[in-house]
């Protein structure tokens, strides 16, 4: 519940942090739109505006913060039974270990549920009241399912959390191994890949200060095409820069996915779920097997 | 012939090697109360941990109701109710919550119901609404037994149910035992140590040395075929229970 509330907080603070100025331009866009109209233009700009990327700070709490929350949650599924002693009489009832698993997850993927659903509202509110832009229902849509994303990394998580603590003869120890892991997975595996891109060796990008447009770039690039791989081998991973990946291109933080379809967004973004998907089903698979072979009773006769 | 209540044959578990069960070969009737005799460290848990499938015998075969307890364990794990040597349950939720809990897993079709009319059946509905984590050990044990036997099992293995309960707890169990056998017509395997209780509750006794049956018969042919001994505990004695 803490964590819940902090999650949310940080949301609508990140949001808030995001909207200094957003409110203003949106105002010169409807102004400027107001103006074309009344002067008889047929063919208005775009709005510019993207309000969904308001939430990438609230995306990336998720990414973070939220993975912590699910290996804790994990973590604490195992930890409590072992020390409660409930295990023998979960286990001597007529469900499977595979049922038992599945019944876990679930459990998790509701809190997780409730926790996404909170942080969303929370942003979509605050994108409103804040910013004064209400998302559409295509919006809206293309934010479901990234919140759909961030509960199967979440879920992911937890497996982990679950996995790492049943294995481990000392709960503590498999605490300590989950967040070993998050910590490659989630901060070191994509901080190699983004410091090893090109683009980011210098502020503002390294093809703009070239004045190189895409073509340039991708020219350029074409003489790196090992570097490339590698920094891009490094990423892959990294499941949570998948969930990344997919949850920005939904919520249009990186500007290039701007003008696509969700269609083509899909298309675009399908590596990045099939990556989360299997990440998801191994590590629940993983847990299935987990359960099914956890010993409920010591070496005592 | 009928399937037994519980009927092993050969049984065997080594613990790294350090054999614990030894050729168990047993049969219990429908209907029995079978009071499970031995020192610590005899193998009587292991051999619960089987019934229960919650351990795998390295050996032999074990079956409750005629199903076997690697092979059909689902079939097994709904004859049975179990009660622990320590009760361990959900502290945060009540003895409802728990028992509802419990019934479902164990494939009750109304298991607010059937938790209802367990704690009623044992008198203590008083208990219902209360938070686990505040009970005290007899409490505990009541709910124990009420969590074993939500689903109305066929076989009811209860390990050293005894164990921590004061004079009155220890009779009102024994009642609940008695009550369980008469008007449920359920089967009870018993570990136990208290040799008094045995002697009041059990139809049939069995005693395990070091992993080994030694002694199986019911208490009146036992009683006859030591009738110099003045009490169960001079039996036990007799016939090398002890360690």
């Amino acid at each position: 519940m803490v964590l819940l509330v902090i999650l949310v907080v940080v949301t609508a603070a990140s949001v808030y942090i995001a909207t200094a100025g957003y409110a203003s331009k949106l105002a010169d866009y409807d102004a400027y739109r107001a103006a074309a109209q009344a002067s008889g233009l047929d063919r208005i700009a775009p709005s510019p505006m993207a309000p969904l990327s308001l939430l990438r700070g609230g995306l990336e709490y998720l990414e973070i913060i939220g993975a912590v929350i699910a290996i804790a949650l994990g973590y604490l599924s195992i930890a409590r039974e072992r020390a409660n002693r409930t295990i023998a009489l979960l286990q001597s009832r007529p469900v499977t270990g595979g049922e038992r698993a599945l019944g876990s997850f679930l459990g998790a993927l509701a809190v997780f549920a409730t926790l996404v659903t909170a942080t969303a509202l929370v942003g979509i509110l605050s994108i409103g009241l804040i910013a004064q832009d209400w998302i559409s229902p295509s919006e809206g849509f293309q934010l479901l399912l990234a919140y759909l994303a961030a509960l199967l990394y979440l879920g992911a998580f937890y497996c982990l959390g679950a996995i790492t603590t049943a294995r481990a003869r000392a709960s503590a120890n498999g605490l300590v191994v989950s967040l070993a892991i998050w910590l490659l997975v989630v901060l070191v595996l994509p901080q190699i890949g983004d410091t090893l891109d090109a683009d980011n060796q210098l502020p503002g990008g390294l093809f703009q200060a070239l004045t190189l447009d895409r073509d340039g770039e991708t020219s350029v690039m074409a003489h790196f095409t090992g570097y490339e791989k590698t920094r891009t081998l490094i990423e892959d991973t990294s499941f949570a820069k998948h969930f990344e990946r997919f949850a920005f291109a939904m919520t249009d933080v990186k500007d290039r996915y701007r003008p696509f379809t969700l269609g083509q967004l899909l298309r675009e973004t399908r590596t990045d779920i099939i990556w989360l998907l299997s990440a998801t089903v191994a590590l629940f698979l993983g847990l299935r097997r987990t359960y099914k072979h956890t010993p409920s009773t010591g070496g005592n006769s | 012939m009928d399937d037994a209540a519980i009927e092993l044959e050969k049984l065997s578990h080594t613990y790294d090697k350090d054999p614990v069960l030894k050729h168990l070969d047993l049969r219990i009737e429908h209907g029995e109360i079978f009071g499970f005799l031995g020192h610590n460290g005899a193998g009587k848990t292991t051999a619960i941990n089987i019934l229960t499938t919650l351990l795998v015998p390295t050996g032999g075969t074990a079956k409750v109701c005629g199903h076997d307890v690697v092979t059909a364990r689902r079939a097994v794990t709904r004859s049975i109710g179990y009660l622990p040597a320590e009760v361990r349950m959900y502290g945060h939720l009540t003895a409802l919550e728990n028992l509802e809990f419990l019934a479902t897993l164990s494939d009750v079709k109304k298991p607010r119901h059937a938790a209802k009319e367990t704690l009623d059946f044992l008198g203590c509905s008083d208990l219902a609404n209360r938070r686990l984590a505040t009970f005290s050990t007899g409490m505990r044990q009541r709910i124990g037994i009420a969590q074993a036997i939500v689903h109305r099992p066929d076989v009811l293995l209860l390990d050293e149910p005894t164990a921590g309960l004061d004079p009155l707890g220890v009779r009102q169990l024994r009642e609940t035992i008695l009550q369980l056998n008469q008007e449920l017509g359920m089967t009870i395997f018993m570990n136990t140590h208290l040799l008094s209780e045995v002697a009041k509750v059990c139809t049939s006794i069995g005693v395990l040395n070091h992993g080994e049956l030694i002694y199986k018969d019911t208490i009146e042919a036992t009683t006859r075929r030591f009738p110099d001994e003045a009490s169960l505990e001079d039996i036990y004695v007799t016939m090398g229970g002890a360690p």
